[in-house]
């Protein structure tokens, strides 16, 4: 059994996705199982992965989510190592600033003077250890500092975009502007008292013409002018030569090769050119329902630790596949082991059931979204902010599907429900001293908090040889809770939760 | 999927004071530089190159079958010089696998066949698929997985690539992995 394996046991997450259980977290406000596809991802904090410095986010942002000091080989995507070599430089000729254009790849020119002491340089250039493609490949100068001082590839239309972008800040700038203008217009002032401007129909701004001040705005921003871009009717012809030169594909980019470098989109190798490496992301996961974090890693990016992590693995009993009887055969009833055990420091009372259980009345998603609705108008008070509030509020509309029942076998419940102990780690270590008490017959061994339970099934008559048998079936259990939704009620609670669980057990083997 | 036992014969594996099970049809060279610290598994046909630099690992490492374990070296002006190795705890070095790594952090999963090239850093939590190629100097941090197509995905937070409780799950993976891996019961007679 090899660790990358997707595990047979699967559980339905409340949104209705089957996952194995290390791929679903529980929110323990809801109280509910939760997946990677119904929780909100927010970016936690930019980190370069390859030399793994932490960058806040207004710098990411300045640096268009880019490492500053690592670079991409424009040719197979691969890091790019900066190599040493050291060269001969006249220091008397030469300004160490000018080694950006002076061709240290090959040797300085003869013509140095010979009265300037030669002395040794060290030069940089970065090579791929990879696919081996260098900086010098393609003619680029070595550089006198292994990081960070490669210049940008400034590219043909650079101006052009720049002042598009400039243009386009300032109609955002100017749009919003006017929006607000309006907002303050329409909605009069609030104001418990009739303010004495109010009544006589003066407004501060015209209070202040009459004095003669300028007008308190900020002046309005008007959009730059631009030169439109202009469609052209006319294209110019096909050199001749591109019907007659054979193509050479070893000097022509690949389509990866060209998206990775955006801006001029070489169609030559020659003109690939190192790539600032992209960011990475931390990512903390938040209950769309409740808004609770789910997990939130630790800030650095060197760190595995996580400041909140509700995993389901800590939450909700793990049920462990261990074997099966006999070989699966259509119709023939069989046996499977499963290994439970709870993760939490309270002991569980666990069920197995064929149906859901009627759900407890205690958690009313009804009543749950009132008080946070009444929670938000108390916090909102400008128009601009119930907006916002309202966009999130469809944010947090609960998407289920129905669970797609796959199971192809009957299981025979359990006689009886039964308890699987608490946690306990100082248990781990000594010897088994557990006074042996009656156990119903279905539970094969009990080891502190872990039960290895026997669950009779039958596979459906109608599976042929080599058809998955899937087992489905809901497991109740109770849960202790120590967080509460409401502030007055301190003491834990226990809830009955269920998961719906599906098991692969294998393929028929033999036909009947 | 519980892991099944694993039996290995009393003549097959010598077991140390500190619980090391190491197989006799190994080559450990310079085994003076090989410090195992305590619950490793070293399968037979595994290669650890103690002559070249010292090998040091962590607990509950798994050295698979047929794996080589070759400190990295460097090549200066001069020459070249070897760099040690150091391996974490939890670690899980897959069948067939070549590590030449600088530094392999804790929980770290190495697939079947794959090649770490010399001088690359695996920092904890990170999962190397199966017959993935690491080029020379490669870093792989924490929470990301390194396909076989020679990709980076993942990240602390994403669910999709590595499972959030990396730690714990490879812990739970060396151990019973340990724990399942025994010694043929002698016959009773
Ligand atoms: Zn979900
Ligand atoms: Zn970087
Ligand atoms: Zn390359
Ligand atoms: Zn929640």
């Amino acid at each position: 059994m090899s660790f990358m394996q997707p595990s047979p046991v699967k559980y339905a997450c409340s949104c209705g996705i089957v996952n194995p259980i290390n791929k679903l977290f529980f929110c323990r406000h809801c109280p509910k199982l939760r997946c990677g596809y119904c929780v909100s991802h927010e970016v936690e904090s930019h980190f370069c992965s390859n030399c793994l410095e932490n960058i806040p986010s207004s710098e990411a942002r300045h640096k268009k989510n880019c490492c500053a000091n690592c670079f991409d080989c424009p040719c197979c995507h691969h890091t790019l190592s900066a190599r040493a070599t050291t060269v001969p430089v006249v220091r008397k000729t030469e300004e160490p600033k000018d080694g950006e254009s002076a061709g240290a790849a090959t040797p300085p020119p003869a013509s140095s003077k010979p009265s300037a002491v030669p002395t040794t340089k060290k030069m940089y250039y970065l090579s791929c250890l990879s696919c081996r493609w260098t900086t010098r490949d393609v003619g680029i100068p070595d550089q006198g500092v292994a990081t960070g001082t490669w210049p940008d590839n400034e590219c043909l239309y650079q101006a052009r975009f720049n002042t598009l972008m400039e243009y386009y800040q300032s109609v955002v700038l100017q749009e919003k502007q006017e929006k607000q203008e309006f907002q303050r217009r329409k909605a009069p002032k609030a104001h418990k008292f009739p303010s004495l401007t109010d009544r006589t129909g003066l407004t501060v701004s015209l209070i202040r013409r009459q004095i003669g001040w300028s007008e308190k705005n900020v002046p309005k921003t008007k959009p730059l002018n631009i030169t439109p871009a202009e469609a052209i009717s006319e294209l110019e012809d096909l050199p001749q030569d591109i019907f007659t030169q054979p193509i050479n594909l070893r000097n022509i980019t690949t389509v990866a090769q060209r998206h990775s470098q955006p801006a001029d989109q070489p169609t030559a190798v020659g003109n690939l050119y190192p790539q600032r490496r992209s960011l990475w992301i931390k990512r903390s996961l938040r209950c769309r329902q409740c808004e609770h974090n789910l997990i939130k890693p630790e800030y650095h990016p060197t760190s595995i630790k996580y400041r909140i992590q509700l995993f389901a693995s800590y939450h909700v009993p793990e049920v462990v596949m261990v074997r099966l009887e006999h070989p699966l055969e259509a119709g023939q009833s069989n046996a499977i082991l499963l290994k439970l055990s709870n993760p939490t420091m309270y002991d569980m009372t666990i069920s197995i059931l064929d149906e859901k259980p009627t759900e407890e009345p205690q958690i009313n998603p009804d009543e749950f979204q009132a008080t946070c609705k009444i929670k938000e108008e108390a916090v909102t008070s400008s128009p601009l902010m119930k907006v916002a509030a309202l966009a999130r509020q469809t944010l947090t509309k609960e998407v289920t599907r129905e669970v797609r029942d796959v199971a192809n076998a009957k299981i025979k419940l359990l006689e009886s429900e039964f308890v699987l102990n608490q946690r306990d780690d100082s248990k781990e270590f000594d010897e088994e001293v557990q006074a042996q008490t009656e156990e119903p017959n279905f539970i094969v061994w009990r080891k502190g908090n872990k039960v290895l339970l026997r669950l009779q099934f039958t596979p459906a008559a109608e599976l042929e040889v080599n058809d998955v048998v899937t087992l489905g079936f809901f497991m109740q259990y109770t849960y202790v809770n120590t967080v509460s939704n409401t502030a007055e009620k301190k003491e834990p609670t226990t809830h009955t939760l269920s998961s719906r669980l599906f098991i692969d057990a294998g393929r028929i083997e033999k036909g009947n | 999927m519980e892991i099944p036992d694993t039996y290995y014969s009393k003549d097959e594996y010598v077991e140390t004071a500190s619980g090391n099970k190491v197989s006799r049809h190994t080559v450990l060279c310079g085994s003076q530089n090989i410090v195992l610290n305590g619950k490793v598994i070293v399968q037979s046909g595994a290669i650890i190159r103690g002559d070249l630099a010292n090998v040091r690992t962590g607990r509950y490492c798994v050295i698979s079958k047929n794996s080589v374990i070759r400190p990295p070296y460097k090549q200066f002006s001069k020459g070249i010089a070897f760099f040690p190795m150091h391996i974490g705890d939890h670690v899980y070095i897959g069948e067939g696998a070549v590590v030449s790594a600088a530094v392999i952090g804790s929980f770290v999963y190495i697939g079947k066949n794959a090649i770490i090239g010399r001088r690359c850093t695996l920092k904890d939590c990170c999962v190397i698929e199966d017959g993935a190629v690491l080029p020379p100097e490669t870093t792989v941090s924490s929470y990301m997985r390194y396909t076989a197509k020679g990709t980076i995905e993942g990240g602390q937070g994403n669910p999709c690539f590595v499972p959030a409780a990396m730690q714990d799950e490879m812990v739970n993976y060396t151990k019973s992995f340990y724990e399942h891996f025994i010694r043929t019961p002698a016959p009773a007679s």
